[in-house]
């Protein structure tokens, strides 16, 4: 290729439009993308090598830093492959605190999503907003867990502590107050603003035929027209008790997905008021003796649980002993942060970059781990 | 700025003006970035102390190094401080910044950031809070306008030092401006 | 639709693994030789799994032998397949998958990066995710973290209260 007429940009980790600290190396002309490669490991701190030197009940602090914006989610998953592998049955209570606790990250994410996108095409009234509402879904977990953004409160068998009534009370008031005051407010600004649409609508497209051939998942593959959701394929936690849908979207652009993330607030709404009305009574945790010298047999697992953005899985391998012998972190982002860059990227408009990256989730914390 | 003015009263009227009007780099270097954008939007405001953001490290004061610091990153920040003007400030944000944190048996990591950068200040916490934030930026406005923020200073005075800590770690750093 | 058992049969009869055993609901694994891998993994993405999640290395230092582990999933039968394969350590070579799987590419370049593996016919295999790494692959059981950190980082000193 005859790079003498092109000019090479650096997107780099030092810039306000990139969700993290992430380079995209590219080659330009005009005023299209030719060649592009991503320049990732600037998060890189070692998380593999660092969980065999622990043992499993220390992992728990650590594992929650691997995603910043959804930590919850990491510390599910740890717990389901130590349980998965030592045979450990969850009691019931404690599964039902667990899917409220995963639906309020979920919608905490969602939102921050949102306004995200929105202050990477300009919007920024749009931008306060969004960080103004998932700051009170903090204050409430700093009421249940004591932290606002590290919880570590889902540890193998069971959660730490149980959660009075008065804070159910307080979650269905302040669901009440997002679904009744903000949201219709956040839908009037964003989505039925015609200059929103204009740069959303027909940018950075995905389609059907790459995304199952990259291994994409969640809402990027939803937006496509399959409705391939690991709560409904392989349930976990109490998602088998609850009734809820899964959007599904046919065009596939930018605009679809941040359609489909507004949907999604509302399944999970409703998937939170069902589990509080019907939770039951009983032990929050099992009682698995000394923290310090968890034990499980040897044996392997590979669990995975959907997150905001996608499926996100561990390999666990377990040789009898006090520590973990191998533990692989599979992010949501890694196909399309590493790959989906050098593949799908020539061919955008420079000013949609921004995007682009922003609207398919990438979160470089995943694969650098 | 001439000999003659230095330590007189007009040193004071310029340390009044700066404190009023600091730029913040734009640079989320680690994990301890998810507390910043909090900070600057409304609910706890941080523009009404008259803090901003700035895009480029050309047109910024202060550099916020929020967490941890892998090899890779250490040598772009490196670059950035360089290119940087007078006077200008170095916040270490977090305790991994003070002696390794949370990944403190990691090959990737630095554990002390005051050897390889001056540090004005420290925040302390896992994460700090915002209202933890707009503490130290107050302490920073004090400390501006006593005089003792001179990190740009001692890093021109103790080169040799900084230097030869970098290139113990990144091996050789090529500086240009 | 199979479920585990029927899945068993079937690569039983069709394939010739060395391993094959159900560990739970929904997750299966089976250990194939390694001049067959590469076609075993040909067949099953012709049988509807063409999901690949990841891949997986691990370090058997005792045994000398490094075990490679390839995640797969299919959303017609809904179970987790991992097929292994194990290489001997101190050579350290494969095959590349990347004709089946483009995005494969990207993960053996990062097990080339942490485990020293080399895979023949993928020929990017730049560092990734380290930078100016001249010391043994990190990921490996012999090298030892916390020396590297105590030889290479000090520690601040701390004095009391006088």
């Amino acid at each position: 290729m005859d790079k003498s007429k092109m000019t090479e940009m650096f997107f780099g980790p030092n810039h306000p439009g990139v969700p993290g600290n992430y380079g995209i190396n590219y080659y330009y002309e005009g005023d299209t993308v030719i060649e592009a490669e991503p320049n990732a490991g600037h998060l890189h701190r070692g998380f593999e090598k660092l969980m065999e030197e622990r043992e499993w009940i220390k992992n728990t602090p650590l594992v929650c830093r691997i995603c910043v914006m959804e930590p919850d989610i990491n510390e599910m998953v740890y717990a389901m492959g130590y349980e998965a592998i030592g045979e450990i049955e969850v009691p019931e209570r404690a599964k039902y605190i667990r899917s409220i606790i995963l639906e309020l990250a979920r919608i905490q994410a969602h939102i921050f999503s949102i306004g995200g996108n929105c202050g990477a095409i300009g919007l920024y009234t749009a931008m306060q907003w969004g960080v103004l509402a998932r700051d009170y879904i903090l204050d409430i977990f700093e009421e249940i867990t004591g932290g606002r953004v590290y919880h570590i409160y889902i540890r193998p068998g069971g959660v730490r502590h149980d959660i009075k009534d008065e804070t159910f009370k307080k979650i269905l008031d302040l669901l009440d107050d997002l679904e009744n005051n903000r949201l219709p407010d956040v839908q009037k600004l964003i989505f039925e603003n015609p200059t929103a649409q204009k740069r959303w609508k027909d940018t950075a497209i995905l389609n059907q035929e790459d995304a199952l051939r990259l291994g994409v998942t969640g809402p990027s593959l939803r937006a496509t027209g399959l409705d391939h959701d690991v709560r409904k394929l392989m349930p976990y936690g109490a998602y088998d008790k609850v009734d809820f849908d899964v959007p599904v979207g046919h065009n596939s652009d930018a605009w679809t997905r941040m359609k489909l993330k507004r949907d999604e607030i509302f399944q999970s709404i409703k998937i939170i008021r069902q589990l509080i009305n019907n939770i039951p009574d009983g032990p929050v945790t099992v009682d698995l003796g000394n923290a310090l010298k968890y034990k499980i047999p040897k044996g392997e697992a590979y669990v995975k649980v959907e997150s905001a953005r996608g499926e996100y899985g561990y390999y666990m391998v377990s040789d009898g002993g006090l520590k973990p012998y191998r533990v692989h972190v599979r992010g949501t982002s890694t196909p399309l942060g590493l790959y989906g860059v050098e593949a799908l990227l020539p061919g955008t408009r420079i000013e949609d970059v921004p995007v682009w990256a922003h609207s398919l989730g990438i979160c470089p914390p995943e694969f650098d781990r | 700025m001439k000999e003659k003015y230095k330590n007189s009263k007009w040193q004071e009227v310029i340390n009044w003006a700066q404190k009023r009007s600091l730029f913040m780099l734009h640079y989320c270097t680690g994990c301890g970035a998810i507390e910043l954008p909090p900070t600057m939007t409304s609910r706890y405001d941080m523009s009404r102390f008259g803090i901003g953001p700035a895009a480029t490290p050309r047109q910024a004061d202060i550099l916020i190094i929020t967490g941890y610091l892998s090899t890779k990153t250490l040598r772009r920040v490196i670059y950035t401080y360089e290119q940087m003007q007078d006077p200008k400030y170095v916040l270490g944000f977090g305790s991994c910044t003070i002696n390794g944190g949370m990944y403190w048996d990691s090959y990737n990591t630095v554990k002390q950031l005051d050897k390889y950068l001056p540090v004005d200040l420290y925040i302390a916490g896992c994460m700090p809070r915002p209202e933890a934030i707009l503490e130290g930026f107050l302490e920073l406005k004090n400390k501006i306008e006593v005089g003792d923020a001179d990190g740009y200073k001692r890093y021109k005075t103790d080169y040799e030092y900084y230097k030869s800590n970098q290139e113990n770690v990144l091996g050789e750093v090529k500086r240009r401006q | 639709m199979r479920n585990e058992k029927e899945l068993i049969e079937f690569i039983k009869e069709k394939l010739n693994p060395l391993k094959i055993n159900k560990l739970r609901k929904n997750n299966v694994v089976v250990q194939l030789n390694n001049s067959e891998l590469v076609s075993g993994l040909n067949f099953l993405k012709s049988q509807s799994y063409s999901h690949l999640a990841t891949i997986s290395c691990v370090d058997w230092i005792e045994d000398n032998e490094f075990e490679l582990v390839y995640h797969l999933f299919s959303y017609q039968d809904k179970i987790n397949l991992s097929v292994k394969t194990r290489i001997d350590r101190e050579k350290s070579k494969f095959v590349t998958i990347k004709n089946l799987w483009k995005v494969a590419s990207y993960y053996e370049r990062d097990i080339h990066d942490f485990f020293g593996v080399e895979f023949e016919g993928n020929d990017n295999m730049e560092e990734l995710i380290l930078e100016n790494w001249n010391e043994l692959p990190p990921m490996r059981k012999d090298f030892k973290t916390r020396e590297y950190v105590d030889q290479k980082f000090d520690w601040r000193q701390y004095h009391g209260q006088e």
